[in-house]
């Protein structure tokens, strides 16, 4: 073993996320087939495609909110859901202990929110640091308190997540996240259950997150974001990885007859 | 007023007997509470034999009138050698029966969150003791808790049967103070009044719950 660590799989460590061969199946439905995707440290990864072509899931796999049927799945060089057996090469399910620690490392934004509701905006922020981390209570509001000064919210604190506006608590979510000191963030079409005017101040906040050298996987519509802040585009379909590459390159000069036409498409739509 | 004297002159018998219901309401809701909780988590998380024992049980007590329990159990408790006492004997009827229903009525509760909601607790890195005690039972509680307290009024109501099996309540307290008087009309106009006070204020307590709910938090 290369890394001190017990689990650690043999990887480049300057990789943040690795997946392997992912692959996901709903029934019949093959969701996933055989995704590999590979995020260095620091750097903020844009996947896009068509609705159904595996995005959310590929997302929800890398902290196992899904389980997956076959692949690794690794951030900083530790495996999540399943380790592989060095001896005999099969691949085995972690405990569901193991399983909820590691994801302590990875935090994740969700397209509709979900604060918890009978929390005040402070309580669903320090929850998890206290409750799970074991921090200290001052220590987690201090640190809550920062986090919601960065995402603008400073005098929200007290409110019930009831109270707010959609970009208010997707912000509170981003600050929830970021307050477990996550390694890795993943945002799942953080902005498509907003109003138009609210998108930019979360965008606003995630370009920030991006510009402080997080690890980012960020599954969205926003072309514009993708195009300013990705430091690589990855687009899916059918639950692969048609093609990957940098923004400029991706949305200028698009190999696959596939991503033209969703650009062109998207483009169109978009257009006023 | 001269109508009304038998109930005047038994007031206090017909209290000291509401006390006795409230006592047994009482002493019954805790541990139907507990099983009723231990039952529905044993529904949602158990293993495949563990749910369906829960499953057949909440099936079967429903099936059965709780006076029919009670009789069968007050026969039944002699024959095993199982020396307890009456009060506590009815006590173990009615939490045993009731924690049928409030399994289901919490199990509603839990089931009723939005897989969201668990989503969110997971991502944050919580185990499952962690997402239940934090994030899934306050929610759920406060869900389950119009219909629970419905099912305490229920309860409470459901002690008059017990005067069946010769425990003193405010139904057998009544008909004690009807047989000496022979005012039935009187005195029991007392016990329901009693028994409306108890239920009415549980369901007012019900219906604060329940905007609570509503409000959100």
């Amino acid at each position: 073993m290369p890394d001190t660590e017990p689990g650690r799989m043999a990887t480049m460590p300057r990789l943040m996320l690795e997946m392997r061969g992912v692959a996901k199946r709903f029934g019949a439905n093959e969701v996933l087939r055989g995704v590999s995707l590979s995020v260095p440290r620091g750097q903020t990864v844009v996947v896009i495609g068509p609705s159904g072509s595996g995005k959310t899931t590929l997302l929800r796999c890398i902290n196992m909110l899904e389980d997956y049927e076959a692949g690794i799945v690794a951030v900083d060089g530790v495996p999540i859901g399943y380790a592989v057996d060095e001896k005999s090469g099969r691949r085995q399910r972690m405990a569901e202990r193991a399983i909820a620690a590691a994801r302590e490392t990875i935090g994740i934004v969700f397209q509709s929110y979900n604060l918890f509701p009978h929390m005040s905006v402070l309580s669903n922020i320090i929850a998890a640091p206290i409750r799970v981390k074991g921090v200290s209570r001052p220590q987690a509001e201090t640190r809550a308190r920062e986090l919601l000064a960065m995402v603008g919210l400073s005098d929200k604190e007290k409110e019930y997540p009831a109270r707010l506006s959609g970009g208010q608590q997707q912000r509170v979510a981003i600050a929830r996240a970021l307050a477990m000191e996550p390694k890795i963030m993943l945002f799942d079409e953080v902005t498509s259950a907003l109003d138009p005017e609210l998108v930019g101040e979360v965008l606003a906040a995630m370009r920030q997150l991006a510009r402080d050298g997080m690890t980012m996987v960020v599954v969205t519509h926003e072309m514009s974001f993708a195009r300013d802040v990705a430091d690589r585009v990855v687009f899916m379909d059918g639950g692969v990885i048609v093609e990957e590459g940098p923004p400029e390159t991706m949305f200028s000069t698009p190999k696959t007859e596939r991503v033209r036409q969703f650009l062109k498409r998207h483009n169109d739509r978009y257009r006023i | 007023m001269r109508t009304f004297a038998p109930l005047i002159h038994g007031y206090w018998y017909l209290l000291r007997g509401a006390g006795m219901t409230l006592l047994m309401a009482g002493a019954s809701v805790v541990p139907a509470t507990l099983l009723g909780m231990l039952f529905a988590l044993g529904q949602i998380f158990g293993g495949r034999i563990s749910r369906a024992a829960i499953v057949t049980y909440i099936f079967v007590v429903r099936g059965i009138p709780l006076l029919v329990l009670l009789t069968f159990v007050y026969y039944l408790l002699p024959l095993t050698g199982i020396d307890l006492p009456p009060f506590w004997g009815v006590v173990l009827v009615m939490a045993c029966y009731y924690a049928a229903f409030m399994a289901e009525v919490f199990r509603a509760g839990i089931l009723s969150l939005p897989q969201a909601q668990w989503d969110a607790a997971r991502g944050l890195g919580m185990n499952r003791r962690q997402m239940l005690w934090i994030v899934i039972f306050p929610q759920a509680f406060r869900l389950a808790a119009p219909p629970f307290v419905n099912l305490c009024a229920n309860l409470i109501k459901a002690t008059s049967l017990v005067s069946v099996v010769g425990l003193w309540e405010l139904t057998m307290a009544s008909r004690e103070i009807v047989e000496r008087t022979l005012a039935p009309f009187q005195i029991f106009i007392g016990a329901a009044f009693l028994y409306f006070c108890m239920c009415f204020a549980l369901s007012r307590y019900g219906k604060y719950l329940e905007g609570r709910v509503l409000a959100g938090h």
